[in-house]
């Protein structure tokens, strides 16, 4: 114990705006992200619809993805706040009914992609311990998400950048069972370009664009990287490379990963399966024993679907947060564990409303309802994340001359034009295809209308921004 | 001697460093530094409960406003008061804080003691208390009177 003057002054201005993000950080958060969402899951989705050459569904799609990501960190860059697309399209537009639809929309399509992610863990988790019935994986997967959200063990930055990295070991293990598969030639390239125009679309152009729709819940994710926009250092160097840097490097994983699939499962079987990329290392290419490498790839396909859920679960709630700090949504979603520091209101009511998808998802589905759950929930998650990301780009273009300062990625404007076409040209097509869809994303913002309502007729003004009684809870009263 | 005094926006973050003012001698104490942390990976990276001020979407701004508050229990009191914030996992930020300010005591709120403290492992008072550089004052909230 010191109190002389001596001591080495730490740097002042250093020390007070110390952030903890760096770019690697970001990058492996992005890439984490966005590579657990959808690979794992629904790669027969896509497989079906286009056919060998679905590798390129998977390309334009993250190609898309990226340029959109570009307008993010332009945006992130000039506006390093967590709330994202809402604080961009009310920066941009200024409508308040507007920015409400849009904040409502992102939390809707997180639960969506929480209740898809769900369904899918319960599928490989089947491939461990048949047993269980889906829906209670599934049902007890959120549960715990939850629970492990509120207690914080998801804010440790090293337990994320770990999942990542097994995340990627697993689509390694798929890029090599491909590679060998070659090397043994037993390859035929020819199925790479091959495009299915027998089945329910007629034209190429059109099963890639379905294919593109399908593999896009894949590319999802990125958009979560501004939840530490604000800790990130040196925002204007960090967020181009590792948002888009992340994207691309998914981008290219996807397009080998799909390769390999294409080459060394059929078509047909790929199309068949639930949890598709196990079919690959069921082949038995590897001098593994097969059980030994499936359970592995299966544990590893496990954890890189919980990396990518817990983002999303952490982020439901921290959208309410803001809304009932502002008053659009009752002020009891502001409510933070005294002790956690966690917004435990909205954390459980995320999980249920996420509980209550699966469980309508799997009724429905059960009473004949001839829906795949994962795929209904991944498109309702595509639908209003396209409607979201078109809306970004607009407001990037939009906001352009505006707050600018020197520190500011720009994105290449053309660039941005071809995104947001793409962008509306896959929401047009996925609406098309599957207008049911519609009914889901209604019925999901209908969630925050009724909380809206409630805030509306019940709540009081300023609510949000309520304390605790001092006197409730202190043992330091002066005396 | 530095103090530090460790704020998680909370309430009772409030009371400790009242507590600390409470009994301690000004004059042996030549820095106060209030420090708060934010979690970039959590759902609610900071929330500010002791300032009122409303929340405007960024967290760094919610830290600020609590440290602020926090920092005016001092004012007037004699040592220099300095303002941090820092951004990790809480426990470890205070105790690197702890030993980067050489400091002689760490302040800090601990929990209810409900269900939550029995059962859950881990919390920040906790872990100060276990690794900290230096004493540690733990202010946990008063039991509720009987009525």
């Amino acid at each position: 114990m010191s109190d002389t003057a001596t001591a080495p002054r730490p740097d002042e201005k250093d020390s007070e705006l110390k952030r903890s993000i760096t770019g690697r950080l970001l990058f492996f958060y992005t890439l984490g992200d966005v590579l657990g969402s959808g690979i794992y899951v629904l790669i027969g989705l896509v497989a079906a619809a286009v056919g060998g050459a679905f590798w390129i569904a998977f390309a334009l799609g993250v190609a898309v993805a990226a340029i959109t990501g570009a307008a993010y960190a332009e945006l992130v860059t000039k506006y390093p706040q967590a709330a994202g697309a809402s604080l961009y399209v009310n920066k941009a537009f200024g409508n308040r009914p507007l920015t409400f639809l849009i904040t409502v929309s992102f939390l809707a399509a997180s639960m969506a992609a929480s209740g898809s992610l769900a369904v899918g863990f319960a599928s490989y988790f089947s491939e461990l311990w048949a047993a269980p019935p889906a829906l209670l994986v599934s049902l007890v997967f959120v549960a715990i998400l939850v629970v492990v959200n509120f207690i914080g063990i998801t804010e440790s930055v090293v337990i994320n950048m770990l999942m990542t990295f097994v995340e990627v070991a697993g689509l390694l293990i798929v890029l090599i069972i491909g590679i060998v598969f070659v090397a043994q030639g037993n390859a035929d390239f020819g199925v790479l370009t091959q495009i299915e125009t027998g089945g329910d679309y007629s034209s190429p152009a059109l099963a890639v664009l379905a294919g593109i729709s399908f593999s896009f819940f894949a590319m999802t994710g990125f958009e979560n990287t501004v939840n530490v926009a604000e800790e990130t250092i040196e925002p204007y160097k960090a967020f181009p490379r590792s948002l888009v840097g992340g994207m691309l490097v998914a981008g290219l994983v996807y397009v080998l990963v799909s390769i390999a699939a294409a080459l060394t499962v059929p078509v047909d079987t790929l199309a068949g399966s639930d949890a598709a990329l196990l079919e690959v290392v069921k082949q038995g290419i590897l001098p593994f024993s097969t059980d030994f490498m499936t359970n592995l790839f299966v544990v590893i396909a496990l954890i890189a679907i919980t990396n990518t859920t817990l983002v999303t679960i952490v982020t439901q709630p921290r959208i309410l947060y803001g809304m009932a700090r502002e008053d659009v949504v009752p002020a009891v979603f502001a409510t933070i564990h005294p002790v956690r520091r966690s917004p435990w209101v909205g954390l459980i009511f995320s999980g249920v409303v996420v509980s209550l998808l699966l469980v309508i998802g799997t009724l429905v589905t059960a009473s004949g309802g001839g829906i795949d759950l994962v795929g209904r929930l991944a498109t309702v998650t595509v639908v209003l994340l396209l409607a979201i990301y078109a809306l970004v780009i607009v407001s990037c273009l939009k906001l352009r001359g505006q707050d600018e300062h020197d520190e500011i990625f720009r994105a290449n404007t053309p660039l941005l034009m071809v995104g947001l076409v793409g962008n509306l040209a896959i929401l047009g097509f996925t609406v098309y295809d599957d207008p049911h869809s519609l009914i889901w994303c209604a019925g999901l913002l209908a969630v925050g209308g009724v909380l809206f309502l409630a805030e509306y007729f019940f709540g009081g003004k300023g609510t949000g921004a309520t304390t605790p009684d001092l006197d409730e809870t202190t043992a330091g009263k002066e005396a | 001697m530095h103090v530090i005094v460790a704020t998680d926006g909370s309430m009772q973050s409030l009371a400790a460093a009242k507590h600390l003012k409470s009994f301690a001698d000004p004059t042996k104490i030549t820095e106060v530094s209030v420090v708060a942390v934010l979690r970039p990976l959590a759902s609610v990276a900071f929330a500010d409960d002791v300032s009122g001020r409303e929340f405007d979407g960024s967290f760094r701004d919610a830290a600020q406003s609590a440290v602020d508050a926090i920092a005016a229990v001092f004012d007037g009191w004699g040592p220099k008061v300095n303002k941090r914030i820092r951004s990790g996992s809480a426990a470890n930020e205070i105790i690197k804080a702890a030993k980067q300010y050489d400091a002689g005591l760490v302040v800090v709120a601990a929990g209810g003691g409900g269900l939550s403290d029995a059962v859950l492992v881990g919390s920040t008072a906790q872990r100060v208390q276990h690794y900290a550089p230096c004493p540690v004052l733990v202010v946990r909230p008063a039991p509720r009177k009987k009525k």
